[in-house]
């Protein structure tokens, strides 16, 4: 097999080619924060979280999305890396409602966690407290759209792994909403199956099953790579 | 101009001083007291902004209401929760949230007794204010304080033991509980049980001793009789978790009996006024102006026929002997009866957690959305508290109402301080000293669910204002 030489963090590794230099750093338990990433579904390079720099590259390119290639000398722990992680961070938090106290996914939120990874104690930017409706007309899910941070994992589960296509993207800038089918309510779909697949790839409290309280969300992103490895095998 | 100005700063609500109580006096066309009002501003705002949310977020918003009795909140939630639901929760998952509740009433009624009105009672009225404190208590005391620390402790052990959380919990869930009790939790419970029972059974003298020393005082503190209202079990006993609501006029006389918690409305109005942001509660049947009616442990014992454990039953025999037949109305009795109760809670504690059953992994049925209306109860250490939702057909909350205990005690606590201040203010100008004790210790038998008053160390913030007739500010004081 060839391989190529490339460095992180200024040592040396040999990978195989086509691979996103996300993927080579997990298998070399480099840590790179996502958030729009999940195992299983086609990386679109989303949330801007898991920006590297690459020698003799300007801007900073987003590991998810990159492939690696010979010779490329890669950064992942510079303090511009840190400084460009910590504004996503914030500005997940400014641009929505997100009041993690009361939030169904409380201890179990991957916007959370990242938080706490980044460090967040505060947030600089003016939080824009938009009007977001909170869809619960489907019979055993919400979506609550103060709490959706656009990465778009539910879009693509729903299109390439259910095969559904109920949700998909509307608007530009902060008016930017997930939809379902064209912009109806949930519970009157036409294309969802009700397979809860979105709901596990939500890595935050927008999706939701209507009957639990805080402390008992049990999402298991997981499982859409388990799913698709299945598929893949024919098992 | 510079005094117009300063009434608009201060007299504005968003400018009050955060964890100040603030009262304001209103003087008549003499100079006398009219009326003295206490506000209530933390509970503001929070029916309206639970509108629009799901109704299984409830028993989460509600508890941060109050970080002193959130698991109150949380029960009544899930009551109402499951009313929604048309289910019933799990034996053992109701167990639970019993013994988590009784546990909330220790700790409440610890920090009550303990941290914020031992000092008075130990210390003395006129001691130091600067080591009227628990700290004051610790240096002259350090058993005592002590042991309040740990009663209050134990009580907060409990929830930690089942959830793994000591205030906020997560884990009080329609159906029933989230998680179970350990054999070993179990075990570490029952081992506290007889040191908290002492504890009790020392600030019970505490206060006996005390009536002793100031009968005068005690007797005649705050005595204006109102109604009481109570949550009793099947045979007339005090309850705090589950059972059916009774009334009692002034003379003890049963208003209403076994009444289902869901007819509240039925019993209880609610009038809005123009000073404070809570609506007045009152007994609907004698009107506003004498349908008065006052909760917590002073109503509960009042309106209770019994109790339901032996050492709780004798010491409740011995308060039902001051009213002779009628109910307690002197405002200072509410310490006693907050520690019968607490004795009470710990005993009961000790019954569940000697029950089998407590281990048992039945912890939760589950449900979905089936009704549109739904009515929680529960009592509150501060008294008997009601959640009631009104959902759209997917759940999502149209309207909202809760009726806290501290709103339907302030009318009567208006009532108390306008006694104090009439005894203290003649000529309409001053406010003295003396005068802000006497307030203090007002509103501490209360104990009102204000992050004031649970300041423990130290005096009681205060903000006091005083209008004339005109609306005009006199005096303002703030400690
Ligand atoms: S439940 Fe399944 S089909 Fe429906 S939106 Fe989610 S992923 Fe798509
Ligand atoms: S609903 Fe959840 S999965 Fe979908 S875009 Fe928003 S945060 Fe991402
Ligand atoms: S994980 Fe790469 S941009 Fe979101």
């Amino acid at each position: 097999m060839t391989t190529i030489t490339i460095h992180i963090n200024e040592k040396e590794y040999q990978v195989a080619p086509g691979k996103t230099i996300l993927e080579v750093c997990r298998e070399n338990d480099i840590e790179i924060l996502t958030m729009c990433h999940l195992k299983g579904i086609m990386d679109v390079g989303a949330c801007r979280l898991c920006l590297v720099e690459i020698e003799g590259v300007n801007r900073l390119l987003s590991a998810c999305t990159t492939k690696v290639g010979a010779n490329m000398i890669i950064r992942t722990d510079t303090e511009r890396i840190k400084r460009y992680q910590r504004i996503t961070t914030e500005l997940f938090f400014a641009e929505r409602n997100h009041v993690c106290s009361v939030c169904v996914a409380n201890g179990k939120c991957e916007l959370q966690q990242l938080g706490y990874k980044v460090g967040l104690d505060h947030i600089r930017y003016p939080f824009l407290y938009p009007q977001c409706e909170v869809d619960s007309s489907h019979p055993w899910y919400v979506m609550d759209h103060n709490r959706c941070i656009m990465c778009t994992r539910c879009v693509r589960v729903c299109n390439e792994v259910e095969g559904a296509h109920n949700w998909d993207v509307m608007n530009r800038g902060y008016q930017v909403r997930v939809i379902s089918d064209f912009n109806t309510p949930w519970g009157e779909s036409i294309t969802c199956t009700s397979c809860g697949k979105c709901l596990h790839a939500c890595p935050t409290g927008a999706i939701w099953p209507k009957a639990i309280v805080q402390g008992q969300l049990n999402k298991k992103p997981e499982i859409i790579e388990e799913l698709m490895e299945k598929r893949a095998m024919k098992l | 101009m510079a005094s117009i100005e300063k009434r608009k700063i201060i007299i504005s609500p968003v400018t009050r001083i955060e964890g100040h109580a603030r009262i304001t006096i209103q003087l008549d066309e003499t100079g006398a007291v009219d009326e003295a009002l206490f506000h209530v501003n933390e509970f503001r705002g929070f029916e309206k902004f639970c509108e629009g949310r799901m109704y299984t977020e409830m028993p989460t918003i509600t508890p941060r209401i109050c970080g002193i009795c959130p698991i109150s909140h949380s029960i009544a939630s899930v009551k109402a929760c499951e009313m929604i639901q048309g289910i019933k929760p799990a034996y053992t998952g109701n167990l639970l949230r019993r013994l988590i509740q009784l546990g909330q009433n220790i700790s409440s009624h610890a920090l009550s007794f303990f941290h914020l009105s031992s000092p008075d009672f130990l210390l003395g009225y006129d001691s130091d204010p600067a080591s009227r404190n628990i700290i004051g208590i610790a240096n002259q005391f350090p058993d005592i304080a002590l042991r309040g620390i740990r009663l209050r402790k134990f009580g907060q052990e409990i929830s930690e033991r089942i959830t793994g959380k000591k205030i906020h919990i997560m884990g009080i869930a329609p159906g029933g509980m989230a998680m179970p009790l350990t054999a070993e939790n179990r075990k570490a419970l029952l081992d506290w049980i007889p040191e908290a029972k002492e504890t009790v059974r020392i600030g019970l003298e505490i206060i006996k001793k005390f009536h002793r020393e100031n009968e005068a005082m005690v007797k005649s503190f705050a005595t204006s009789p109102t109604l009481y209202l109570g949550m009793i079990g099947e045979n007339g006993e005090q309850e705090l978790y589950d059972g059916n609501l009774r009334f009692i006029d002034t003379d003890g006389t049963i208003l209403q009996d076994q009444l289902d918690p869901k007819r509240y409305l039925e019993f209880i109005a609610e009038r809005s006024v123009n000073w404070s942001y809570l609506k007045y509660p009152y007994y609907k049947p004698f009107g506003f102006d004498k349908g008065f009616y006052r909760v917590g442990p002073l109503a509960r014992l009042n309106v209770a026929s019994k109790m339901k454990t032996p050492e709780a039953q004798e010491e409740f025999l011995l308060f039902k002997a001051i009213g002779n037949g009628k109910p307690v109305h002197g405002t200072f009795y509410f310490h006693y009866a907050r520690l019968i109760e607490a004795l009470c809670s710990v005993e009961e504690a000790e019954m569940l957690l000697n029950n089998p059953a407590i281990t048992s992994t039945d912890i939760q049925t589950h449900g979905r959305w089936n009704y549109n209306e739904g009515i929680g109860c529960a009592e509150a250490p501060r008294g008997t508290l009601f959640h009631h939702y009104i959902t759209d057909d997917t759940g999502k909350l149209k309207n909202v109402n809760l009726l806290i205990a501290t709103g339907q005690n302030n009318p009567s606590m208006n009532r108390s301080i306008t006694e104090v201040a009439k005894q203290y203010i003649h000529d309409g100008t001053k406010v003295s000293e003396g005068m802000l004790n006497r307030v203090e210790s007002t509103i501490r038998c209360y104990d009102p669910c204000l992050s004031c008053s649970t300041h423990a160390i130290g005096q009681m913030p205060m903000e006091i204002d005083i209008i004339d007739k005109d609306g005009k500010l006199v005096d303002h004081v703030i400690r």
